[in-house]
């Protein structure tokens, strides 16, 4: 864990989930996902989704701020009406 | 602490909305204040930040995040842009935009980097570089609400010349409400500077305060390295985690 | 299409270069951009190894020391990243992956690359053999950052360089294709950048 923290800390690209509030709020319907809190499979932990590592390759990756452990994966399909979402862990999303 | 999934703010419908620029202010030789008039501005949280959306004759389309710089009172919604040499949309939004132009905005949008005075304090805010922008938000509507919270602002800049909002800050400062700033300069200082002159580390924090054991609501903002060092140097330092929000800008040299 | 914003371009693009050498979609960069799916992994290069798996007989694994003892191949090639920037005329030096099976018997038809902080991808064989892909740790002559993949990448220029995975440490072959990574999350599973091959069903 401290080594991942470590590793974190010299990824100068690392953004949060705050950045891609937006694009969650499209996903999830309007809701407000970055004081959601994700309960993570792998390291037990829960944290908001707005301090979850946002790393940007082929397509957008959210990992546990705890242990790395991949919490979405999105896919942009360029030009066209979709979009691949992959959500893993246990997400708590507030209704109502 | 909010209740665990509890929204903070309530669902914005994320419309793209053609925003007229009203005012242009250079703050610093890099960094440039755009006053917007905004139709339907569903009104903001401290914190919170936009999408812009800029759209080429060519239909290229370039997006970006700016957070707000106005308090949720103000007028006018303001963003601050810090120029990057190199970019694609900073030097437009910072330097080519005139009053009168127009480009899309979506938003608000986050609601986790964000404080309310309903809130509370004490609050530690710490900011580097542009990453003043969402904290120079929060101590606006501080003022604006007559919080009176406990707030220590820590400013890190390369240089005077650079730090944003600078008269404001020392007015709002010396109202002696409760508002404490202290400026670090890394690169370069004036004759006689008896602030500080090295990069936020653990023992400046823990100078500057509040100690952890007052648990204040920590807000970390600015370029992805200065963040990671902060929150370190913060969990060093015994804040809780859960007490410590950060906002990474992505890269810089700053 | 939405309004326009005046004077705003995108950044120009270069105009000495050959369009023949540039896929459909994609614009020319000087720069290297850094992407990334997770943290950068800072392995000890003595603990580092590369290995060749799965379904072989005699697999194989090499040391730092020994992947720099074996024939080592310097060559200049043209990258494709599916964020749609390519770079021209990028030169590398490492070992090229027939070296590497040079000895290793298989009859699978498939290879799962993998890599360090647990990222894979997928890759017919046939796209690492005869001269197509290598593993590189050296790039423009100096040490491949590790912001770039260092110690070592595979490194495979015909396809989208999604498959050239950073980090790399081994070739596991499989019977049955397993996609990998982003080939799981909407990628195409073999990304030719000339049939512009980006997403499923492309
Ligand atoms: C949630 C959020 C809020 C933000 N709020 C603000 C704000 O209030 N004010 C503000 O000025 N910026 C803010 N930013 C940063 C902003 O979104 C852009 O990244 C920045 O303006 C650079 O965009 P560009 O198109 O000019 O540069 P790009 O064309 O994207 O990049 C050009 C070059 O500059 C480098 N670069 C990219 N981003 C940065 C950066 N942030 N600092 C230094 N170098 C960089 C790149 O590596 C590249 O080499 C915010 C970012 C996020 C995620
Ligand atoms: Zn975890």
């Amino acid at each position: 864990m401290e080594e991942e923290r470590g590793a974190a800390a010299r990824d100068a690209t690392v953004l949060d989930g705050n950045a891609i509030a937006a694009l969650l709020g499209e996903i999830f319907g309007g809701s407000e996902m970055t004081s959601a809190t994700r309960g993570c499979g792998s390291c037990g932990q829960s944290h908001p989704i707005g301090e979850h590592r946002l790393y940007r390759g082929a397509g957008l990756v959210l990992r546990c701020p705890g242990c790395g452990d991949v919490a979405l994966v999105v896919v942009e399909r360029g030009g066209e009406a979709v979009r691949e979402v992959q959500l893993l862990g246990r997400w708590q999303v507030a209704v109502g | 602490m909010a209740t665990p999934g509890a929204p903070l703010v309530a669902p914005v419908p994320l419309v793209w909305r053609l925003v007229t620029v009203v005012e242009v202010v250079d703050e610093t030789p890099h960094a440039r204040t755009l006053a917007l008039d905004v139709p339907d501005w569903p009104g903001h949280v401290a914190g919170q930040h936009l999408d812009v959306r800029l759209t080429a004759e060519d239909g290229y389309v370039a997006e970006r995040s700016y957070s707000i710089a106005s308090a949720p009172e103000d007028a006018r919604v303001a963003l601050t842009v810090e120029r990057i040499d190199d970019g694609e949309v900073s030097p437009y939004l910072a330097g080519e935009l005139v009053v009168g132009d127009q480009f899309e905005v979506r938003g608000p949008v986050g609601g986790h980097f964000t404080w309310r005075a309903q809130d509370g304090g004490p609050l530690l805010l710490v900011a580097g570089g542009s990453g003043l922008v969402p904290l120079m938000a929060m101590v606006r509507h501080r003022a604006a609400r007559a919080s009176g919270a406990a707030t220590e602002l820590l400013v890190s800049s390369r240089e005077r010349e650079a730090v944003l909002y600078r008269d404001e800050l020392e007015r709002l400062a010396s109202a002696e409400d409760g508002l404490n700033v202290v400026y670090t300069l890394t690169r370069s200082r004036p004759a006689g500077w008896s602030g500080y002159a090295r990069r936020v580390d653990a023992p400046m924090l823990a100078e500057v305060g509040p100690a952890a054991s007052a648990s204040p609501r920590v807000f970390v903002c600015g370029p992805t390295p200065f963040v990671e060092a902060v929150a370190d140097a913060l969990v060093s330092l015994g804040h809780a985690a859960e007490n410590v929000h950060t906002e990474r800008f992505g890269p810089t040299g700053g | 299409m939405p309004p326009f914003s005046r004077g705003f371009h995108r950044r120009p693009p270069r105009e000495d270069v050959d369009p023949s050498r540039v896929p459909p979609g994609q614009y020319v960069v000087n720069d290297f951009p850094v992407l990334s799916a997770g943290p950068t992994p800072r392995p000890k290069l003595d603990e580092w190894s590369f290995s060749v798996q799965g379904a072989v007989d005699g697999a194989a694994s090499w040391t730092w020391e020994e992947l720099n003892a074996l024939p080592q191949e310097t060559f200049t090639v043209d990258i494709h990243c599916v964020t749609k920037w390519t770079k021209l005329g990028t030169t590398w030096t490492g070992v090229s992956v027939d070296t590497l099976m040079d000895g290793v018997a298989t009859e699978a038809e498939y290879v799962s690359v993998w890599a360090d902080g647990g990222y894979t991808t997928n890759v017919p064989l046939e796209d690492l053999r005869d001269g197509k892909a290598w593993v590189v740790h050296t790039f423009d002559g100096e040490p491949l950052e590790p912001a770039h993949g260092g110690p070592a990448r595979l490194l495979v220029p015909h396809l989208y360089f999604w498959k050239s995975a950073k980090w790399v440490r081994g070739l596991t072959l499989t019977v049955e294709d397993e996609p990998g990574f982003w080939e799981n999350a909407g990628y195409n599973n073999y990304g030719d950048p000339w049939r512009e091959q980006r997403y499923w069903g492309d």
